[in-house]
């Protein structure tokens, strides 16, 4: 999942580089923490959060095939945002 | 689409063998720096070369099944994607397995395809560009069976004069039906309510 995440994140920002996603164990679900650059955190959360629930979703359904759960968060000044 | 990764001295140094490479020239071209590169001690010891990727356009067409394609193979899912050019845009067509996930709930991870790749290929051609993700025709079922639904409803509200409101929907879904009622003199419609709660109302005239 997490190279899934990766791929997409890094077609979206202008900093490629500067994109990091680690996969931390949840309770119920691991977590994919995706970190960019400040000025590529937009990019990535999209108007609404748009861009952020597709990248949700996408991982979810790819997931779903592998009986895991996963969720995607992205990463703002150190907190954890929804995008919503 | 063509790709060039290249190292080099500097970024520009980079870039121009990967703009060589690919017998582009520097404003047709997306650049990417994978590494800015340092120049160590005296220039030699403990320096690191410059890394960049360099993208070159081709035609939308097939940027697009190009990309789509790789998404598909990132998410581990067997499949082959069609493409087809009409006056709407390209229509790019899922085929494979899995395609009950790759559609997902009312359709809602075959929008997230579309909303990605519009994302990523706008960025690459720096304009917005007209595509739609299907998969095993579900867009055109679900568009027939839309269609249905609009005018059994709108016969209705026209034979009781009482207005209806459909199920919420999303903005393609509820466009589909104020496309096919804007025909009919007998009813009119609009939307209602916010968000994820926005619903189609058919109202007789």
């Amino acid at each position: 999942m997490k190279e899934l995440v990766e791929y997409i994140v890094k077609a979206l920002v202008d900093n490629p580089d500067q994109v990091v996603v680690n996969e931390v164990q949840g309770e119920t679900a691991a977590i994919l923490e995706v970190k960019v650059a400040p000025e590529d955190v937009g990019k990535v959360i999209g108007r609404e959060g748009r861009i952020a629930n597709a990248i949700r979703n996408i991982t979810k359904a790819a997931a779903a095939k592998q009986d895991r759960r996963v969720t995607v968060e992205i990463l703002t000044d150190d907190k954890p945002s929804s995008g919503q | 689409m063509k790709k060039a990764r290249m190292k080099g001295k500097s970024v520009d140094e980079a870039v121009e063998s990967a703009l060589a490479v690919l017998g582009a020239k520097k404003e047709e071209a997306t650049i990417k720096v994978i590494c800015e590169g340092k120049s160590g001690m005296l220039g030699v010891i403990g320096g690191q070369e410059a890394e960049v990727e360099v993208m070159v356009a081709g035609e939308l067409k097939d940027d697009a099944k190009q990309i789509l394609q790789e998404i598909l193979d990132h998410m581990k899912f067997l499949s082959m994607v069609e493409t087809n050019e009409s006056e709407d845009g390209v229509k790019l067509n899922i085929k494979g397995e899995d395609m009950g996930r790759i559609i997902g709930k009312e359709g809602a991870t075959l929008m997230s395809l579309e909303i990605l790749l519009r994302a990523m290929l706008g960025r690459m051609k720096n304009e917005s560009v007209r595509i739609s993700v299907d998969a095993g025709e579900y867009k055109d079922k679900r568009k027939t069976a839309l269609e249905r639904l609009a005018c059994d409803a709108a016969d209705e509200v026209s034979k009781t004069g009482i207005e209806k409101a459909l199920p919420p929907m999303n903005p393609a879904d509820r466009r589909i039906i104020h496309m096919v009622l804007k025909e009919r003199k007998d009813v009119s419609t609009i939307s209602r309510g916010e968000g994820r709660d926005r619903r189609l109302v058919i109202n007789p005239q």
